[in-house]
């Protein structure tokens, strides 16, 4: 810990703040995805830590490294972007997969409860399963 | 050029000869004779030359340094016996390749058989030659071989196939005896070379290993030699083509053993052992030999039997222990193969002319070839010991030693009978084979019409049957200085008398060659009826058939024991062979346990941080977690690992390891990925245990039990781990390391400078083994079955097809497009990134964390992405990997950077670096290590994405299969009600 010493007081309580938020908007989402209740849900609650969380403490980073070195630190910019760049495709992948999973279990019962005729190709279940070209 | 050079001429120009004559064109049967015969008159041209040097009693000896350390030389040593001996060699060898050259027909391919038979040649030059026991033993078993490849030379014939194998079982197998018993030998003496073996006679004999070595010994040399109760080889020898009988197996090959026990007699004889082994070896064999060859009815049977019973002779009179013993038995060396090739030549010839040597279907040849007849006959008479001819005085002298006192025992006093009995088989069967075949009415039935061979065919058994007579008439004149040259080389100055006489006066001798004439005459008529039944052997004792017996221990050990084995100890189920070696793996574990456990120093945790311990209760627990779900929820067992990993990472951070932490990254990454893929072919698990199962109970122990091993052998792994890291860190060569990596290495990264300088050798081995590896997975994933319920698509993916089917707008796999479209433009984008991560990885390994290892994973990842972005298929169409080509260039180039040191004449893989001057970066620092990483680089990635390809491969072929099997029925199910 000695060359965190040299710190000046205003950069050190700065780096701290960031840090504790950073790691406690983190710890949020990960209590999120363990309390929550549908997927869905589950699913907001670790990109808390993500965005907010990573931003944090990649400002602190930043700011802490670059006292200590007297010089401009930006090499946690990549970390930020590759970050900002990645997590979503794989939430993208996760909601996909669960609607289109979703949507099958909702033909089978209703193709169930038509006794066992063609199934039902229902609005809702093409709206899902088949969204805009957006995104 | 020395003189002495001359020996490794001649041993290495039947070599030599043997390769130029397997390159001659199939048919070329007069070019391959006369290379041969050229050969052999050349190496024979060569001894009559030495012949002055060694006559009395002079050694000429060739020695090349090969091992000084071990005692292991090229050493050649030609004295009289040798002498004796590589004259028989060559000289029968030239007359047998003039014969063959008449013998075999055009349509057998010649280079073969000429080729074996220089390559034989040499062989038996080289044992005779020997200085060196090892040396000895390698050309011995050499001459098994070739004798194997000769019997089998007409290998479409299943007998003669038999033959081949039971000859070389018996004779190599006798030879790795003999291998055991020079180890011995040379074990006892300090030495294998043959002149300090010689000298050290008194030290062997008085060895606590004398036995032991001996019985090898022996064992060797009656095995080759055909001695009971290993003699049935060599009449199922007889399958091969009669040059090779007349050469091998009854002229030289077979004197092997006879050489070497005569050879080392002076060192090991002298014994009880000695006399009562070897003696009772040859009495047996030359008594029941002789039986046997009466009864046989095929020509070459009744000669094999009577070589058998010849070497049975000769191996008795080196058993009786006495000087002038050996001198009966060289000296029957020498007219045995005389007379014996002739014979064999002769039954060459009548079974050329008349297309059979079935004795019972020849008769009266005496009228249709006079001139072979004669010969045989002679030869034939020689082999019964008529006087005038050679085998009358070798017989002589055989008779006088079994009648002097050996050791005074029953045996001993009964040998003189025993012998004059034998003697009249001996008799008995030479007879049979003049007169059943030559005289009597001549036979009508024969497959072709008899008539004398060629006069160039006949010619070397002339030769023989002259030598044959001259020596019996004139022996003092004649073989007399070779014999003497022999003798002296085996016994030393000290010769005993003995007289080449043919007429000594009344002897007993005589009166016993009298009675045995006489008796034989008598035998052959008493036996007559016998043998005119057409029964083939002997009464009763032919049910005792040796090859049979030896047949059923073949295939009782090699095949019912095996198979036996293989039931009790062997298993097909990974399971249990996993079971087994983590068992084992533990118990090894723990063997060094009760002895080391009292010194181990476990030393003492310095410094407890409550954030490095956090960390690894994390780490700890995903570990537990994953381990506790291997078993039934693999998915969730892997990201748990993935867990693990992550945190080992971390700890490699934390203990100022960057290099570790970031390989540790990639890999981690790399392995989760292909444990997924990997995941899909596994066998599905069933947690729940129905109780109503009868196996319910067995399944529970089995769980527990798994359970058990699987916890102690964890635990055992955690608390070893655990002890090594507390303890402090052994002085070892790893400042060495750090204090040269930079000034001899060029590198600020010690890692990576240890890598692919330090330990470039290792290295170098360690990208190989991966290589091997990757290639391994691949060629088991080609063959890969995967168990019944993985064949289908999985659930998800059909549920998929099912999806798109319904919806006419939609085609087979568009769900998938449509969600992953987003993720793979990413994906996609994100390619040139990881590239160019993995070439900074690359560049800057050599000073930072980082080096061709790490990069090669990355570039890996790269691929991987795409692979999981945009499926094989399309992969594969849009990119071309070539991962056996990367590792190729990586293999080669790595090698390639080792040689290049060489330019420099510098040990294999030196590396050198020196800073050059770009225009822009400047000054930078370029080491040929950098060469080296960039291979590493290459073969990591080869062999990454080689086991990548592999498993992704493994799922669209499956799912080729059964859809193919599925279109083949719905093909086929129209066309069904139409017929």
């Amino acid at each position: 810990m000695n060359e965190f010493a040299k710190l000046p007081d205003w950069a050190a309580i700065i780096i701290a703040i960031l840090i504790l938020a950073g790691a406690a908007t983190t710890l949020i989402g990960s209590l999120g995805l363990w309390r929550l209740n549908s997927f869905y849900e589950r699913l907001h609650a670790p990109t808390l830590g993500t965005t907010l969380g990573t931003g944090c403490i990649v400002l602190a980073s930043m700011l802490c490294f670059s006292v200590l070195q007297t010089r401009l630190v930006l090499h946690e910019i990549l970390i930020a972007i590759f970050v900002t760049v990645t997590t979503p495709i794989t939430l993208m992948i996760l909601v996909r997969a669960a609607l289109f999973r979703d949507s099958v279990e909702r033909a089978e019962t209703l193709s169930n409860m038509h006794d066992g005729s063609h199934p039902a190709t229902s609005e809702l279940e093409v709206n899902h399963s088949r969204p805009p070209e957006a995104t | 050029m020395p003189y002495e050079s001359f020996l490794i001429a001649g041993l290495l120009l039947p070599f030599v000869g043997g390769c130029v004559a397997a390159l001659l064109p199939t048919n070329a049967r007069n070019a391959e004779a006369w290379l041969a015969g050229t050969v052999a008159l050349i190496i024979l041209a060569l001894l009559a030359s030495a012949y002055p040097r060694i006559v009395d009693g002079g050694v000429i000896r060739f020695t090349v340094e090969w091992i000084p350390d071990l005692g292991l030389d090229l050493s050649l040593r030609m004295d009289g016996f040798a002498w004796m001996f590589s004259t028989l060699i060559t000289g029968i060898g030239f007359l047998v390749v003039l014969y063959a050259r008449y013998y075999m027909s055009p349509s057998d391919p010649a280079p073969r058989f000429f080729s074996f038979l220089l390559a034989f040649m040499g062989a038996m030059l080289g044992i005779v030659l020997s200085g060196n026991l090892i040396q000895l033993v390698f050309f011995w078993e050499l001459t098994s071989l070739f004798s194997f490849l000769l019997i089998g030379y007409w290998h479409q014939n299943a007998q003669a196939r038999d033959g081949a194998r039971i000859a070389l079982i018996i004779t190599s197998a006798g030879g790795l005896c003999l291998f055991a018993g020079v180890l011995i030998v040379g074990h006892i003496v300090g030495s294998y070379d043959l002149d300090r073996v010689l000298a050290s006679g008194e030290a062997i004999r008085a060895h606590r290993l004398y036995v032991p070595g001996l019985v090898l010994v022996l064992l060797g040399a009656l095995t080759k030699s055909a001695q009971f109760p290993f003699h049935f080889w060599l009449p199922q020898a007889m399958a091969a083509p009669t040059p090779v009988s007349a050469y091998l197996h009854s002229a030289t090959m077979v004197k092997a053993g006879v050489f070497l026990l005569i050879r080392l007699w002076p060192a090991m004889g002298g014994t009880q052992e000695w006399l009562w082994l070897v003696g009772s070896a040859g009495l047996i064999t030359f008594i029941l030999g002789a039986f046997f060859a009466v009864f046989q009815q095929d020509l070459k049977g009744l000669l094999a039997y009577s070589t058998i019973s010849h070497l049975g002779l000769i191996t008795l009179l080196t058993g009786l222990d006495t000087p002038l013993g050996q001198v009966a038995a060289i000296f029957h060396i020498m007219n045995h193969a005389t007379f014996k090739a002739s014979l064999f030549m002769a039954a060459g010839i009548i079974d050329h002319e008349c297309g059979t040597r079935d004795i019972r279907r020849l008769s009266g040849l005496w009228r249709s070839m006079p001139i072979t007849a004669s010969l045989a006959m002679v030869a034939a008479a020689a082999m019964a010991g008529v006087p005038l001819l050679n085998g009358f005085l070798s017989k002589e002298m055989f008779f006088a030693e079994t009648i002097e006192v050996h050791d005074n025992s029953i045996v001993d006093q009964a040998l003189p009978y025993a012998v004059t009995l034998a003697s009249m088989f001996t008799v008995a069967y030479s007879l049979r084979f003049i007169r059943d075949v030559f005289f009597g009415p001549a036979s009508t039935e024969l497959p072709r019409t008899p008539h004398e061979p060629p006069f160039l065919m006949r010619l070397p058994a002339e030769l023989l049957v002259v030598a044959c007579l001259i020596i019996g008439i004139v022996p003092a004149m004649t073989i007399g200085p070779i014999l003497h040259a022999a003798v002296r080389a085996v016994l030393g100055s000290t010769l005993p008398k003995y007289s080449l006489a043919v007429w000594h006066g009344f002897t007993p001798e005589l009166l016993m060659s009298i009675v045995a004439m006489a008796g034989g005459v008598a035998v052959y008529f008493a036996l007559r009826p016998y043998l005119l039944s057409g029964i083939e052997g002997p009464p009763v004792l032919r049910h005792i058939n040796g090859r049979r017996i030896f047949e059923r221990v073949l295939v009782t050990v090699s095949w019912r024991f095996a198979r036996w084995l293989e039931n009790i100890l062997g298993t097909k189920r990974l399971q249990t062979q996993l079971q087994l070696l983590a068992v084992f793996a533990l118990m090894a574990g723990l063997l060094p346990l009760p002895v080391r456990w009292a010194v181990t120093d476990y030393g003492s945790a310095s410094g407890f941080d409550p954030v490095f311990a956090l960390l690894w209760a994390v780490g700890v627990s995903c570990a537990l977690g994953a381990a506790y779900q291997a078993k039934f929820h693999r998915v969730a067992a892997l990201m748990l690992l993935g867990g693990a990993g992550l945190v080992t990472c971390i700890s490699f951070i934390w203990l100022s390891a960057p290099d570790l932490a970031l390989t540790q990254l990639v890999v981690e990454t790399v392995t989760t990925v292909l444990l997924l893929l990997g995941l899909r072919w596994l066998p599905r698990r069933i947690e729940k245990i129905s109780p109503t199962e009868r196996s319910a109970g067995t399944i529970r122990w089995r769980r527990s039990l798994d359970f058990v091993i699987a916890a102690c052998a964890g635990v055992g792994l955690a608390t070893l781990a655990y002890v090594t890291m507390v303890r402090p860190a052994p002085d070892s060569i790893s400042r060495f390391f750090v204090e040269n990596a930079y000034t001899q290495g060029g590198g600020a990264n010690i890692v990576n400078v240890i890598l692919v300088d330090f330990r470039g050798f290792d290295t170098l081995g360690e990208i190989t083994v991966l290589g091997v590896v990757a290639l391994t997975v691949y060629a088991l994933l080609r063959r890969f079955r995967p168990a019944p319920e993985s064949i289908p698509i999985p659930e998800q993916q059909q549920a998929q097809n099912v999806y798109d089917d319904r919806h006419p707008d939609r085609q087979k796999g568009d769900t998938l497009k449509d969600a992953m479209a987003t993720p793979a433009l990413m994906m996609a984008l994100l390619f040139p990134v990881i590239g160019v991560t993995a070439l900074f990885f690359l560049l800057r390994g050599h000073d930072l964390p980082g080096g061709g290892f790490v990069a090669g994973i990355t570039m890996a990842v790269a691929f991987i992405v795409q692979y999981m972005a945009r499926g094989t298929i399309w992969v594969e169409a849009h990119l071309r990997v070539l991962p056996v080509r990367w590792m190729g260039v990586g293999l080669l180039m790595a090698g390639g950077t080792g040689i290049a040191a060489w330019l420099f004449s510098r040990p294999f893989l030196t590396s050198y670096f020196s800073y050059v001057e770009t225009p822009v970066i400047g000054s930078i620092p370029l080491a040929s290590a950098l060469l080296f990483d960039i291979s590493v680089f290459s073969l990591v990635v080869g062999a990454t994405v080689l086991m990548l390809i592999a498993l992704a491969h493994q799922s669209m072929r499956s799912h080729r299969t059964p859809q193919a099997r599925e279109a083949r029925t719905r093909e086929a199910a129209p066309m069904k009600p139409a017929k």
